[in-house]
């Protein structure tokens, strides 16, 4: 089991034993610029392997999206020496399993399984990402898989409709206009050609970080890569996303029409991205905001003044400037518009009169605990790196984040909120049953 | 995503009790000792980092509703509404600035009390767990706000057809049985609940003898054993005895197929679930079963999620799984497909059942089965919650550490003809239970195909049974 990696903890001046230190984590790149960050970790006879490409919606464009989620899919489809369903009938033979997912910005692929597997799971890797096949049968059969995947999705939450309909308002150019599962059309029409391109652009090993953490020693790993994805070639580097979204000027609103027992409410204001220094105090406002009952959005709105049944706000890693967003669920018998005042009214209140000593301090606490959980596991640990190497340029930012956390004061707090928190910076959007009235 | 979690979750639905046998793997030294007042306490020492988990089971769940459903788990959730000695908002506030989580629920069976904290908060988050448990005060003003947060969720949960599916298979299933119950409530039997129905439901049902509490992580076993027998030794004894429990009753056996067909006026794809009687938890072919499930709808590669969605591209997922409880459980196929595609999306899922049934295992499938299920389950109980909530599974279903220490070797015992006669007594091929949630007016005729159809609308609250 885990030891601690994050001089977090000294930093915040709670730690003590058992953290990681930067050195820890190793790192090499092979000559075809795949590069590896390795964590050898024997607390259980486990290890796993973190897979992130620098692709997602982000890097398509109108006729293609949805073409990077559908990729992921096709990633388990076949290649060259293990055909269709041999990746993952390998995978489980030797006790390992996986999953993938893709967002606006990266595909990133996650493998679990016995460190005794680990060769295995190189073969496999190496085979997909050298020669995968892209069989029309298959890519037929799988875009079936997709849409199914859209639909229930759109079938069993209102958020889905709300904030792809809400997005694509917020960004009016940039590609995080569209959502990740794409657009069904487009989804229908992606063309063979498309798939080909974009695997030889985007999953070139130059294109990827790899993050191995687990009960397998660096040399074994080094020699595993070097024998299973050393060969594969390097790629030109993949066109850069040029389109940056213009400043917003004006408040926009959107309203969808579906049946829902009270309305739902999202409301999202332009931010920086990732790298920007205005990253960690926004981060400390998120949780301000809304994490915990005691947070300034539960407080007023769901227990106080009860125009909630639920609120809560987001803020993630991301490449290009992204969204900061709030959600609500309408309380019964309350008018969303009510609500919506009731969000402006607890951000004006940060604006004007700024946060707390023991608000910052409580946040502090709670990052505290929040990297605990992060790095108790194996998968937690690989994840926190590659997020970090990929988001932030360098994974040693991880083992800066806690003095950055601990240098943001109550001030960059209203700093941040009064910059961001302006009306013609936001979009809102309202999903309920009667959009006639 | 590749897929839902589900698939990685599916094998027995307690897969989490699986771990560490594999690779000469053992459950860590715990010490185990019973307070006179009969509670049951575990503790494991674990000090890779400064934290410490608790997870506390009580017999409190959903089977003691009555005619009130959704009282148990507005009971658990009331346990938070503050306490004798700080309102909600102080104990919310406190728990927040120390950075702890303390969680409180109820299950069909139990109810339970799960936390994490810094090991430095331990003496602080202790005695507030303490208070908590017992002596909360279910006030009527913060009841009131939990209630009406509630009854807009339950209308809400009408428009996921995911959400619901499960309640309405149990209840189809299970009838007047109390495994039918629906844990979160109706809104009909949750509007006329009270604060003080929440007291009555405290006063019988939260009691020591019954109940466990295990505390895993950073500590001294020596102190904290001190530390907890202070607690919680002035804890009283409870009314109730255990030959109370009224899920006890047989269960009664469906005789033939039947098809619950649940209109969603406006819902473009068929949710469906395909059940049976499963088994009870201390079912001796527990481990038996769990691979051979792992095989036909436990895993990416099963032979359900390979035929609907590898090999048609009909939906985005489908699995199968056991859920068991103390006196029985059930068996469920569950997937979801588009509205036109239901009618083949079910013949394939019932072409399945009976392959597995003609033909069986073969020795390579029931060998990456067993390298499955061995290699997944060690990460499941890595950190001290996980460990924590299994010593209170052991507790609840009267299970000790053989049962993980031995796991490897009842996997490896299982063999081809073992898993034919676990396939012939414990998978369904006959007498389906079948719940359907989809645009009735398109699907009614599919629907009859496989049995007698009892028709219910989603916007409308059930009735008592079908």
């Amino acid at each position: 089991m885990k030891k601690l990696f994050l001089p977090a903890l000294l930093l915040l001046g709670l730690l003590g034993q058992a953290q990681l230190k930067a050195d820890d984590v190793k790192t090499f790149t092979l000559k075809n610029g795949m590069k590896f960050l390795v964590v050898e970790d024997f607390s259980i006879p486990n290890a796993n392997m973190y897979l992130f490409y620098k692709v997602g919606s982000r890097n398509e464009h109108q006729g293609i999206t949805g073409l990077s989620h559908f990729f992921e899919h096709m990633m388990f489809n076949g290649a060259k020496k293990y055909g269709p369903k041999l990746f993952d009938q390998t995978m489980e033979f030797n006790g390992g399993a996986n999953n993938a997912y893709t967002t606006e910005n990266v595909t990133v692929y996650t493998n679990w399984f016995p460190a005794s597997a680990t060769e295995v799971i190189f073969d496999l890797e190496g085979d997909r990402i050298s020669s995968l096949s892209i069989d029309p049968k298959m890519v037929e059969s799988e875009r079936g898989v997709v849409l199914s995947e859209r639909s229930t999705g759109l079938e069993n939450s209102p958020w889905e409709q709300l904030s792809q309909t809400l997005g694509g308002v917020a960004f009016l150019e940039h590609p995080y206009h569209w959502p990740v599962i794409g657009y069904e059309d487009d989804m229908k029409n992606w063309k063979q050609e498309d798939l080909e391109r974009y695997f030889k652009t985007y999953y070139a090993p130059n294109n990827c970080v790899v993050v191995v953490t687990g009960g397998i020693k660096l040399e074994e790993v080094k020699k595993l890569a070097e024998k299973y994805l050393e060969p594969i070639p390097a790629q030109p580097a993949p066109p850069k996303v040029n389109i940056v979204e213009p400043e917003q000027t004006g408040e926009r609103r959107v309203l969808v029409q579906k049946e829902a027992a009270t309305p739902y409410l999202m409301i999202a204001y332009h931010v920086p991205e990732a790298k920007h220094e205005d990253y960690y105090a926004l981060n400390i406002l998120n949780s301000i905001l809304s994490s915990g009952k005691s947070s300034r959005l539960y407080t007023t709105l769901v227990d106080q003044q009860q125009l909630a049944t639920s609120v809560f706000s987001g803020f993630g890693e991301s490449f290009d400037p992204t969204l900061f967003q709030i959600y609500g669920i309408t309380a019964k018998g309350v008018n969303e518009t009510a609500l919506e005042k009731g969000i402006y009214e607890v951000l004006e209140k940060i604006k004007n009169e700024g946060i707390t000593e023991t608000e910052l301090q409580k946040i502090k606490n709670q990052k505290l605990m929040e990297f605990y959980d992060q790095v108790e596991t194996i998968n937690g640990k690989s994840n926190n790196i590659g997020t970090y190497e990929v988001f932030f340029g360098d994974y040693r930012k991880m083992f800066d984040a806690p003095a950055a956390f601990n240098k943001v004061t109550a001030a960059d707090v209203q700093r941040v909120a009064k910059k961001y928190f302006t009306r013609s910076n936001r979009t809102v959007g309202v999903l309920k049953s009667n959009t006639e009235e | 995503m590749k897929n839902f979690k589900l698939y990685i979750l599916a094998g027995i639905l307690l897969a989490t009790t699986f771990q560490l046998a594999a690779q000469g793997y053992k459950l860590p030294a715990y010490e185990k000792f019973k307070l006179p007042n009969g509670l049951v306490i575990y503790l494991m020492e674990q000090h890779e980092v400064p934290l410490i988990s608790v997870s506390a089971i009580l017999p409190a769940g959903a089977i003691y509703d009555g005619e009130q459903s959704g009282l148990a788990s507005l009971t658990a959730a009331g346990l938070k509404h503050g306490t004798r000695s700080m309102t909600k908002a102080q104990l919310d506030e406190q728990l927040d600035f120390l950075g702890a989580s303390v969680n409180t629920f109820a299950s069909k069976e139990s109810s339970g009390l799960s936390a994490k904290f810094s090991a430095k908060d331990k003496d602080k988050i202790l005695s507030l767990i303490k208070e908590i448990l017992l002596n909360p005060v279910f006030d009527s003003t913060e009841f009131a706000k939990e209630k009406r947060r509630l009854l807009v969720s339950l209308e809400q949960q009408k428009e996921s057809p995911r959400s619901v599916i499960g309640a309405y298979f149990d209840k189809f299933l299970y009838g007047e049985h109390v495994y039918g119950n629906i844990v979160q409530g109706k809104i009909s039997t949750v509007t006329p609940l009270t604060a003080e129905d929440l007291k009555k439901f405290y006063a019988a049902n939260y009691r020591p003898d019954g109940s466990a509490i295990s505390v895993v992580g950073d500590f001294n076993a020596k102190e904290m054993k001190a530390t907890l027998t202070a607690l919680f030794a002035g804890w009283k004894k409870g009314p109730k005895t255990t030959s109370a429990n009224p899920a006890s009753a047989a269960i009664n056996k469906p005789s033939e197929n039947r098809v619950l067909l649940v209109n969603k006026e406006d819902a473009k794809e068929t949710t469906f679930f395909i059940g049976a009687p499963g088994i009870a938890r201390n079912n001796p072919d527990y481990v038996a079963i769990d691979v051979v499930n792992t095989l036909f709808g436990g895993r990416f590669t099963s032979m359900l999620n390979d035929e609907l969605r590898v090999n048609s591209g009909l939906t985005y997922g489908a699995g199968s799984r056991f859920s068991a409880l103390k006196n029985g459980g059930s068996f469920i196929i569950s997937t979801f497909t588009a509205g036109k595609t239901t009618e083949p999306a079910i013949d394939k899922t019932l072409e399945v059942i009976n392959k597995l049934h003609t033909n069986g295992i073969d020795e390579k499938s029931l060998t990456s089965a067993k390298n499955y299920v061995k290699g997944q389950f060690p990460p499941r109980f890595e950190t001290a919650s996980q460990l924590a909530g299994l010593m209170t599974q052991m507790f609840w279903y009267n299970f000790d550490e053989s049962f993980i220490n031995n796991f490897e070797k009842n996997v490896d015992g299982l063999t081809v003809e073992k898993a034919k006669e676990i396939i012939a007594k414990y998978f369904p091929k006959d007498k389906l239970q079948f719940v359907l949630v989809g645009k009735a007016a398109d699907i009614r005729k599919i629907a009859e195909k496989y049995g007698k159809v009892k028709e219910v609308e989603m916007k409308e609250e059930d009735k008592k049974s079908f």
